[in-house]
């Protein structure tokens, strides 16, 4: 950093007081600790940084603390709450509170592990991928990520293994200023199948961080969906970066729901390197008071015959904002390849902003079948009368628009809990706040 | 049944972005009475739909809509609905991810004002189906969207029979409509009427009256009333054209905005 380097609590001392880890995690670390200290904070003069200012952003959170004794109430309604899985994680603060995986996939080779477990037992599986997707350079977030992070979640699926249920991660937060780096490294082996789900929860935080890293790594013919649900409470930054590799013939689905948090930005990047690769990227978002939501997307065609479809879309009340910003790139050997982006929202208040900017880049000759759709703006008042004119009050007509406007993803979501509980979520936003 | 609900429209005025549509009307329409509102297309016939059911936009500068004795000028849309008032649009419009059973059942809800079981509701809205030979999957659809225009219009028309209002007013329910579709929904319609049911039927065609037997006839021009009659009304105004009832009455050609 230059020459006012801001005061941090992420220094030298609290890196020498992490746990202590396999070599190839420990050379990360130092890698990633060079680069937070040299690497600035995002400009909005950069394309990437735009529309969302964190150029304010200090580093003084406090690492959140391994000793989590106290029963952490936010995740035992969670965990109530659960539809049936074949595995879970539970993570609060640093710390794995529980963790299980059905017995006769465990037997078939399956692994669900703290990460930093896995790196020490399985150093063969873990180390090929580990921030190799989302290099530690990548930004200052993503530094402070590579050198602080402790825990998070590994999931193996050997070949050809289809595991039938939802595997679920949750992450949970409970101090004010405290920092988490919930990170997802999941590797789906050749011809193997399996749903995981990661799910942020927490109380109101004051100055919280979640600086959250997500690699999926989809072998040949794999068919891999992922879920992430993002319910911090307000207060907390969420700064995430998600990348995915689809192998040949490999299939991704993923469903991105942001719904809490302050500041939540996502970027989510897949790159089809397979032919015959294809992917879904669904996302739901809800932002009121003064939320402000960032998504990009990228979906990257380098495999022939591949195909991705994105469907993004959101509410925004009170005066909240969104952007979202996709690109679509089809790459010079890709051939034969279908893309499609849209993007809508709607605004329920005057005060709420949102923005929508997409961008192809063709470099390919041979005939691709692209699309993209944007559209941002209020509740048509022509529907409005329509339903009032059936005797629905204006707020009731106002909820089922939105509730209609968003089936068109959630029709799409065959996981029924995750639908169930997304429309009640859905619903919570539309009866609370100002 | 008690006293038979009224709809009356009182020497009403109606602007929409300041200019004047509406120059004066004086309607009745009592529950179990058809009336057909016949005019020319720019003679005010959808403003006057939408001013009785309360639409944003249109300003009302003299005169009132009353129901049931009460003035309803002011109130909003859901408001007239739940008093019994019912407006089937001439356009309907797609409402996106929500299906027709679903927009039933709440505005049901809504009108009836209590809560009704998913199953009696059920029982309810397939009696009304069956009735108008209106099949299953449609229901299941998303309102309006991919419809038909006669698939549009039949909706509307079971949304009429299932939310069972005292005054319906039908806005051009047979435009748009091949000859079967026509017939199919103006029976659908004439077998809804009877004593429980007052219809204002607003339409610039003759054709609908054929399956529909209305009981008055008011030919509107230039935002007036300007001739009432029975049906036979209909059979004049469909020998002579709106042309000749404008010479018969001494009306000037120029439709619209009055001199200023």
């Amino acid at each position: 950093m230059s020459a006012s380097t801001p005061t941090t609590t992420f220094d030298e001392r609290v890196l020498a007081a992490l746990p202590e880890a396999p070599a190839f995690v420990a050379a990360i670390r130092g890698r990633a600790f060079e680069a937070f200290r040299t690497l600035p904070l995002p400009s909005q003069q950069t394309e990437e940084w735009r529309y969302t200012d964190v150029s304010g952003f200090v580093f003084d959170q406090v690492p959140a603390g391994a000793e989590s004794s106290s029963a952490p109430e936010v995740l035992d309604g969670v965990a109530a709450d659960l539809g049936e899985r074949a595995g879970l994680r539970l993570q609060y603060g640093r710390a794995t509170i529980e963790r299980r995986l059905d017995p006769a996939l465990e037997a078939r080779g399956v692994l669900l592990l703290d990460l930093d477990r896995a790196a020490a037992e399985h150093p063969e599986l873990v180390e090929p991928h580990l921030h190799d997707l989302v290099p530690v350079e990548r930004s200052v977030f993503t530094a402070l990520h590579g050198a602080f992070r402790v825990g998070g979640t590994f999931l193996y699926v050997p070949p050809d293994v289809q595991v039938e249920l939802p595997i679920e991660t949750v992450t949970g937060l409970g101090e004010d200023r405290a920092a988490v780096f919930p990170h997802t490294l999941l590797v789906a082996d050749r011809g193997s199948e399996v749903t995981l789900i990661d799910r942020y929860v927490s109380p109101p935080l004051a100055g919280a961080l979640s600086d959250a890293v997500v690699e999926l790594v989809v072998g040949e013919g794999a068919h891999v969906r992922y879920v992430s649900l993002q319910e911090w409470g307000s207060g907390v930054t969420h700064l995430a970066v998600q990348r995915a590799v689809v192998g040949r013939d490999a299939q991704l689905r993923t469903l991105g729901v942001a719904l809490g948090a302050s500041l939540a930005r996502a970027e989510v990047e897949v790159e089809l390197a397979g032919d015959g690769s294809s992917t879904e990227l669904l996302g739901v978002y809800f932002g009121d008071g003064q939320q402000h939501i960032d998504h990009r997307s990228i979906q990257l065609h380098r495999g022939s015959r591949s195909a991705s479809d994105l469907l993004y879309k959101g509410a925004l009340k009170d005066a909240a904002s969104a952007i979202y910003t996709g690109t679509v790139i089809v790459d010079h050997d890709a051939h034969r390849c279908d893309a499609y982006q849209t993007n809508r929202n709607i605004l329920l208040s005057d005060r709420a902003r949102a923005m929508s900017v997409p961008n192809l880049e063709i470099l390919t000759n041979d005939p691709t079948r692209c699309g993209h759709a944007a559209s941002v703006g209020p509740v048509s008042e022509d529907v409005l009368f329509y339903l009032q004119s059936r005797g629905i009050s204006r707020e009731e007509a106002e909820r089922l628009v939105v509730f209609g406007f968003f089936n068109e993803v959630l029709d799409r979501i065959d996981l029924a809990d995750i639908r169930t509980s997304l429309e009640r979520a859905i619903a919570d936003e539309l009866r609370g706040g100002s | 049944m008690s006293e038979p609900a009224v709809l009356e429209v009182r020497g009403l005025r109606a602007s929409v972005e300041g200019k004047e549509i509406l120059r004066g009307i004086d309607l009745v329409v009592r529950q179990g009475e058809v009336h057909a509102v016949m005019g020319p297309n720019g003679s005010g016939k959808s403003t006057l739909a939408s001013v009785i059911m309360g639409r944003p936009g249109y300003e009302v500068t003299e005169g009132a809509v009353l129901f049931e004795g009460e003035d309803i000028t002011g109130l909003p849309p859901d408001e007239r609905a739940r008093r019994g008032l019912f407006l089937a649009l001439q356009y309907p419009v797609e409402v996106p991810g929500v299906s027709v059973v679903n927009f039933l059942r709440t505005a049901y809800r809504s009108v009836k004002g209590e809560e009704v079981s998913a199953l009696a509701f059920r029982k309810h809205m397939k009696e009304k189906m069956e009735a108008l030979g209106i099949d299953d999957q449609i229901v299941q659809r998303y309102v309006n969207q991919g419809f038909s225009g006669g698939e549009k219009k039949k909706v509307e028309v079971l949304q009429l029979a299932v939310l069972e209002p005292k005054i319906a007013v039908l806005d051009e329910t047979d435009s748009g409509l091949d000859i079967d579709s026509l017939r199919a929904v103006a029976t659908g319609i004439d077998r809804l009427i009877g004593p429980h049911l007052g219809v204002l039927l607003i339409t610039h065609y003759q054709r609908i009256l054929t399956y529909i037997r209305p009981t008055f006839v008011h030919v509107m021009m230039a935002g007036r009333i300007v001739k009432d009659g029975g049906a036979e009304l209909a059979h004049e105004l469909e020998a002579k054209g709106y042309e000749g009832i404008r010479r018969e009455l001494g009306l000037e050609e120029t439709v619209g905005a009055p001199a200023e």
